[in-house]
């Protein structure tokens, strides 16, 4: 087992437990052990927060230690790997993709929405997160601004349905539907309805999603 | 008086309690108090009951999760404040709440009185679709199914699928035009089942607060019906629950109200889950001082609320609220299973057992399949769902906690998001003319009704 791989399952653990301290700290050595910032984020970051949605996805853990360890992710980015990226000018890490996140028009629920940006955070995505109740209109004036590769809309109740039709006759009005993915998840979607918008995909899960929009970018 | 003078007092808690975002309201007032006060009331069970039978525990339960709807309040999402009350106010919402309640008209009348745990009395019991998307033409058919059923003291509707041949857009002109279309079927299924005044849990076709209003009022649903306002997970609400209950405490209309904590979800684990549930059920009859509260909850993945590791945490909020409250708590059978398979029997069944002896009021479901396969509801659940709740009144949480044990050993194969055993619709399962279930689905009943006889001593 190389040493990275020691160091990755013990950055795991400091993940889980929530310690900003220790992660920082651990990161800050590794990189002075002559490890590109970039190898440390590919063999140590990823796999761990690819584990921690794992064990999400089947509540082996739940969201608060997924939130816990997002931000400890996060601070590990903005105190070491950002900064170290920008002093050896090499090139950054790569965002796996942008996907535009909203709850459609009518609709306030936003729990499992919330989780998919979160799995999608913590699987590299770059996540605008345009919260519930959002009218066709904005999905997709948002989509164009953001210049965003997937669009991905969430409803529970099957009367916010026709919202998300409106998202298609938009784009086909537009005549921008080729330029995005779309996605949609909820308990009031399912696949056949996915299927007769004309979607690329549908997820039942956050797991699902995370998955169909790494499908999408391969 | 006194109700309008607590709604004031609620819609100026919307307008005036401090502002807080979304996100800082997840985290610093939901998911890192809930784990403080699970270590400070040290609430834990043994990982292998499913039903507890610690008064003790159920007391430090009740004790966190009052701290939590102390401390926490709701947050209003349409105004970003934080409601809060003082613990003199909640002493007397909880003091002040009722205790029974009489619901429907004339000679279909059906009594729901708080209870304590296993205390043998009386369970009221609402069978229906709870909102399951069913096309127009089912309507009646698959409603009748439930009114027709006497072991129902009433009904809860499912909602349509579109309305007159057009979609049903919240917030539309549509969600008013689909909620008088939901009158008018209601009306026909109480009738022709020849129970007119039984009441009808409505208006399911109303996720914003147009369709509700504009259907209760003159010809259209009574006060004597079951109105609904839920708290968004978790403890948030907004305008249009609001505007509904402003109309619901002048009208006079039974309030039925409901939270879904989320089981993996900021309030984390079954413990945690627990905690938050007793301070939703506090904090529901707070915002909305309706007669019923219900707890949901919901599994993060699987969206139901019958997965194994959840029971014990319902069972003991319950069993807290009702040992120290005299709210009128319910269960809501909402499983993975759907009609026409033994899942969705051994799910609901396991939930009545767990909430009846632990005190609830009133048993409510089924919500078959998770609620969101269409037409995916039969009337056949909810009788059986009856027929154990009737059977666990005579129960103890000890002598009910080895079978609601080995009913989740039976469904638990099932508790997966690939390959849920979510059965067949309506129309597979009745004969939609006669209203009477087809043989398979009839011969699979009478086979779990008689183990439940023969395994667990229960006759249904």
């Amino acid at each position: 087992m190389s040493n990275l791989e020691n160091v990755q399952k013990d950055f795991l653990e400091i993940l889980l437990a929530g310690d900003s301290k220790k992660a920082v700290t651990l990161a800050k050595e590794v990189l002075e052990g002559g490890t590109a910032p970039t190898e440390f984020f590919e063999k140590c970051i990823s796999p761990s927060l690819e584990e921690i949605g794992k064990r999400f996805e089947t509540l082996d853990i739940f969201l608060p230690e997924m939130v816990t360890a997002a931000d400890v992710v996060q601070t590990v980015n903005d105190k070491v790997i950002t900064p170290a990226v920008e002093a050896s000018e090499s090139e950054g890490i790569t965002s796996a993709g942008k996907v535009l996140m909203a709850t459609v028009q009518g609709d306030l629920h936003d729990i499992g929405k919330n989780m998919v940006v979160l799995m999608l955070k913590v699987n590299g995505f770059e996540v605008v997160d345009l919260g519930t109740n959002v009218s066709p209109s904005e999905i997709v004036e948002r989509a164009e601004s953001e210049s965003v590769n997937i669009i991905g809309m969430s409803s529970l109740l099957t009367t916010c349905l026709p919202y998300m039709k409106d998202v298609f006759d938009y784009l086909d009005g537009k005549d921008t539907r080729n330029e995005y993915a779309v996605i949609m998840g909820g308990a009031a979607t399912t696949p056949e309805f996915s299927e007769e918008m004309g979607a690329n995909g549908y997820g039942h899960s956050a797991a699902e999603a995370v998955a169909l929009c790494q499908k999408i970018m391969a | 008086m006194r109700t309008r003078g607590r709604l004031h007092s609620v819609l100026d808690k919307a307008e005036t309690g401090p502002i807080v975002e979304e996100r800082e309201f997840d985290i610093e007032y939901i998911q890192k108090p809930i784990q403080a006060l699970i270590k400070k009331y040290d609430v834990k069970w043994d990982k292998d009951v499913f039903l507890t039978a610690d008064d003790d525990l159920a007391d430090r339960v009740y004790q966190a999760g009052y701290e939590l709807a102390l401390n926490t309040g709701v947050y209003c999402t349409s105004t970003k404040r934080r409601m809060v009350w003082t613990k003199a106010e909640l002493d007397e919402v909880i003091a002040t709440s009722p205790s029974s309640v009489i619901m429907g008209e004339g000679d279909d009348l059906a009594h729901i009185q708080a209870r304590r745990p296993d205390e043998d009395s009386r369970v009221a019991v609402c069978g229906g679709a709870y909102g399951i998307p069913v096309p127009e033409n089912l309507f009646v058919p698959v409603m009748l199914s439930y009114a027709q059923e006497p072991l129902l003291d009433f009904i809860d509707n499912c909602s349509l699928v579109s309305t007159y041949g057009r979609p049903i857009r919240a917030g539309s002109p549509w969600e008013s035009v689909a909620c008088w279309q939901e009158v008018d079927l209601s009306f026909e299924v109480v009738n022709r089942a020849g129970r007119p005044g039984m009441a009808i849990g409505c208006a399911e076709n109303s996720p914003t607060h147009i369709g509700e209003i504009s259907s209760n009022s003159i010809g259209g649903f009574r006060p004597s019906d079951w109105h609904h306002a839920a708290l968004v997970s978790e403890l948030k609400t907004n305008y249009d629950q609001l505007i509904k209950v402003a109309h619901f405490a002048r009208t006079g209309s039974h309030i039925h109200t409901f939270a879904n904590n989320i089981y993996g979800g900021y309030p984390g684990g079954a413990d945690g889950m627990a905690v938050a549930l007793v301070a939703s059920l506090i904090l529901l009859q707070a915002t909305y001082f309706g007669c019923t509260v219900n707890p949901g909850p919901t599994h993060a993945n699987l969206s139901c609320d019958t997965f194994p590791a959840m029971l014990p945490g319902i069972g003991v909020a319950l069993q807290g609220l009702n040992r120290n409250t005299d709210l009128m708590t319910t269960a809501f059978a909402r499983t993975a299973g759907g009609p026409g398979t033994k899942n969705v029997l051994y799910e609901a069944g396991a939930l009545a057992l767990v909430g009846v002896t632990s005190g609830i009021a009133l048993m409510e479901g089924v919500q078959s399949a998770v609620g969101v396969q269409q037409a995916h509801c039969t009337g056949l659940e909810a009788r059986f769902t009856a027929q154990v709740t009737h059977a666990a009144e005579k129960l103890t949480r000890e002598q009910a906690a080895p079978i609601v044990k080995a009913l989740t050993e039976k469904y638990k194969g099932g508790m997966t998001t690939e390959n849920r055993p979510i059965g067949k619709p309506f129309d597979q399962l009745y004969d939609v003319d006669k209203v009477v279930p087809l043989p398979e689905w009839q011969g699979m009943y009478e086979e779990v009704c008689q183990e439940f006889e023969k395994e667990f001593g229960l006759t249904l």
